[in-house]
């Protein structure tokens, strides 16, 4: 329990109510270990290895239970991973399913954890259409990342606070849901704060594409003040090394969604600074930095320690997500006694604020949505990194109620959030 | 105007890279009629051995170096064709098509495997050659000197190529094999020999494509399926198994989909599969195949 932090972590220590069976708990834990997915996939995993390693050295859940971790490849397909989470539940016997990056994948999973009854923590997967459409009451699935409209919304606040001047927006985006979100929210947000704002050039490359060269010409040809783009991993990678060789950094401001999302170490000193750089709204390993937030320090550490490497948003939400649960076990073996049955872990997961490495975390019991603090900075090189990291002088942390919609907000197109933003946010006027 | 000369220039960047795969794939067809499903991934393993090979094992060394080093992953790939071939191939041949599909497709599900065992799951870049090149002026545009290096590799391996299957000694027993295997085998044509060196070939041209592009892009998981996907597209456009079929077909996707981006941004990846489903239609066989 070291180090881990505060809320809900106090009675780590306590001696267990009643009986507890000492048989191992299995966790399915399903993400993308191949294809170009595993560079979000591979730190989800390891962020839950860590988590577990450090309870099964306390002994396990209740200090009896060991975590014991059942990999799936997300990357099987839809239809595919929804029979694996079939055959987890039914064949394995799993107690708890986690994991899933993809915005494709949660939607499809949601009602088949349901109709299963299968406990489930989703760590990403963090498309709006999850709580909103596909499962608007759910009961068996949560997800603690951040929902996927923070992102847009996040870097539309950023470009506002930061670049008030801008006229000429133009955008690149992967073309899949997470792109089109980006989109969309960037777009109503920007409505509201920049009206003066124009989009000027849009182009929606492949996703896991690495040949970026005609929509850095076609938005180079635009001149933008301001370019968008919610590329990650190696499609962002590629992306801004080519916009380097093509100028484009000179000649307009860039921001970005989840630049620095990924995989913190894989982007190179030659990044430009003061782009924008966004980390899925989450978290980066830096912040909070220093001694300002202990759980930080110390979770960083120990990933470092086991992995030789810097943990991401996925790291770290799988590893939140991972106490979250002990946490629940913990609450409702204090109130019941025993192993607490998956109702139980329910009701202490609903509505619990947990304090992660990256920040308060509170379950909506309501939507089972896990609320963070937003995130985004501005790209810097520092002596103690041989990456750029965010400028720890000019981070942007914007509280997550003021870009989502808020508990008993009706459910609309193309997001809640949208709509909620689109009605009750005030135009910004102009002069 | 300058421009117009930029999307041209990007166009013919991606139709370079499209032909290698392509003709790679094609030129394996052509001769051994077998489509080689796990073309795509010697693709990939060439851009990863050239990533590892210059960005990794020999970084800092002298740009003339790493020039020389970047053909490495073209060469790993063809050997790793060497060996596929007479192993894993061969019993295959008289067996019906759909053993050999399986058979390919295993191959590059393995190969997928083994490069995230190799390489782990993050992107792999070797971008020293393509920022040593730097950028240059095109009117008032700044335009990357590499993607023209790119261009001339794909120009002079498409010129290579075509001395090599009609101007040499083995082109014409490639082109014999190819027509009619039982014949040239009956004439003393060692087709064992051909199909090896065919197939080495093709997979040398694959891995030259993920080689080449690695400096100004770079390698990562699941790339390799997507060049394959992107190669089928071209053979169908231009015909399985014809080498002009897969230069021409590189330059219509190469020149529709700069096109689409500019102007049909929302048609970026629906373009590609409307072209092949049209000359489907209008010419099953693509634009330079022989109906068999």
């Amino acid at each position: 329990m070291a180090g881990f932090g505060l809320a809900g972590m106090a009675h780590a220590q306590e001696k267990p109510k009643g009986t507890i069976p000492d048989k191992p708990f299995k966790i399915g834990h399903m993400t993308f270990f191949t294809g170009a997915g595993a560079v979000l996939g591979e730190p989800m995993y390891k962020g839950n290895l860590l988590a577990a390693d450090e309870i099964n050295a306390q002994g396990g859940l209740l200090g009896k239970r060991k975590i014991e971790i059942l990999k799936a490849d997300e990357a099987a397909g839809t239809d595919a991973n929804t029979k694996e989470m079939r055959r987890l539940k039914l064949s394995e016997k799993i107690d708890l399913f986690m994991g899933i990056t993809s915005s494709g994948n949660s939607p499809a999973l949601g009602p088949v954890a349901e109709e299963l009854k299968l406990l489930t923590m989703f760590v990403d997967g963090c498309t709006d259409f999850l709580f909103d459409k596909a499962v608007p009451n759910p009961r068996y699935i949560f997800r603690i990342t951040n929902i996927q409209s923070a992102d847009g919304s996040t870097c539309a606040v950023g470009v506002a606070l930061t670049w008030p001047e801008v006229k000429k927006v133009a955008h690149i985006h992967p073309d899949y849901s997470y792109g089109r979100n980006c989109f969309d929210h960037f777009s109503i947000v920007t409505k509201k704060l920049l009206p003066k704002a124009q989009n000027v050039s849009e182009a929606w490359p492949k996703l896991f594409s690495t040949d970026f060269t005609p929509h850095i010409t076609k938005t180079l040809a635009a001149k933008p003040d301001l370019l968008v783009t919610s590329l990650w991993g190696g499609d962002y990678n590629a992306f801004y090394k080519q916009a380097l060789q093509h100028g484009l950094f000179e000649k307009m401001k860039v921001a970005t969604t989840l630049a620095f999302g990924s995989a913190p170490h894989s982007v190179g000193r030659d990044h430009p600074e003061g782009v924008l750089t966004g980390v899925h709204s989450n978290y980066h390993f830096t912040y909070p930095a220093g001694n300002r937030w202990p759980a930080n320090k110390t979770f960083v550490e120990k990933y470092k320690a086991k992995f030789n490497e810097y943990p991401n948003f996925q790291a770290e939400g799988a590893y939140t997500s991972t106490y979250a649960l002990k946490t629940a076990i913990e609450k409702a073996n204090k109130l019941m006694g025993g192993w607490p049955d998956d109702e139980a872990i329910i009701s202490q997961l609903e509505g619990m604020m947990i304090a992660g490495p990256g920040g308060y975390v509170y379950i909506r019991p309501d939507n089972h949505q896990g609320y963070k603090d937003a995130i985004t900075g501005f790209s810097k090189n520092v002596p103690e990194y041989p990456f750029p990291i965010l400028d720890p002088d000019r981070i942007i942390t914007i509280p997550i109620r003021n870009i989502t919609a808020p508990p008993g907000w009706p459910k609309g197109d193309p997001t809640s959030t949208y709509r909620w933003i689109d009605q009750t946010w005030p135009q910004v006027k102009t002069a | 105007m300058d421009i117009l000369v930029i999307h041209l220039f990007n166009a013919l960047l991606y139709a370079s890279v499209l032909f290698l795969i392509a003709g790679g794939l094609s030129l394996i067809y052509g001769v051994m009629r077998i489509v080689n499903l796990a073309h795509g991934n010697l693709f990939a393993l060439g851009a990863f051995i050239t990533a590892s090979a210059v960005g990794q094992w020999f970084a800092g060394s002298s740009s003339a170096l790493l020039f020389l080093l970047l053909p490495a992953g073209a060469v790993g790939a063809a050997l790793i064709g060497a060996i596929l071939e007479p192993t894993l191939l061969r019993p295959f041949y008289r067996r019906p098509e759909e053993y050999q599909l399986l058979v390919t497709f295993g191959i590059l599900m393995i190969l997928e495997d083994l490069m995230r065992f190799v390489w782990g799951p993050y992107p792999v870049s070797a971008t020293t050659l393509f920022e040593q090149m730097g950028r240059m002026k095109i009117g008032e545009w700044i335009y990357p000197r590499y993607n023209l290096l790119v261009i001339a590799v794909g120009g002079i391996a498409a010129v290579f190529l075509w001395a090599f299957v009609y101007r040499t000694r083995f082109g014409v027993l490639l082109r014999a094999t190819s027509q009619d295997m039982r014949r040239a085998s009956a004439l003393g044509v060692n087709v064992n020999r051909v199909y090896v060196l065919a197939f080495t070939i093709g997979c040398f041209m694959a891995g030259l494509a993920g080689a080449i592009i690695v400096p100004g892009q770079s390698a990562v998981l699941g790339m390799g399926v997507d060049a394959l996907v992107l190669s089928f597209i071209v053979v169908v456009v231009g015909g399985l198994g014809s080498l002009e079929g897969a230069m021409v077909g590189a330059l219509i996707v190469g020149l529709l989909r700069e096109t689409a981006i500019s102007l049909f941004p929302e048609l970026e990846l629906a373009v590609l599969y409307l072209i092949a489903a049209i000359v489907l239609l209008v010419r099953p066989a693509g634009l330079f195949g022989r109906a068999t």
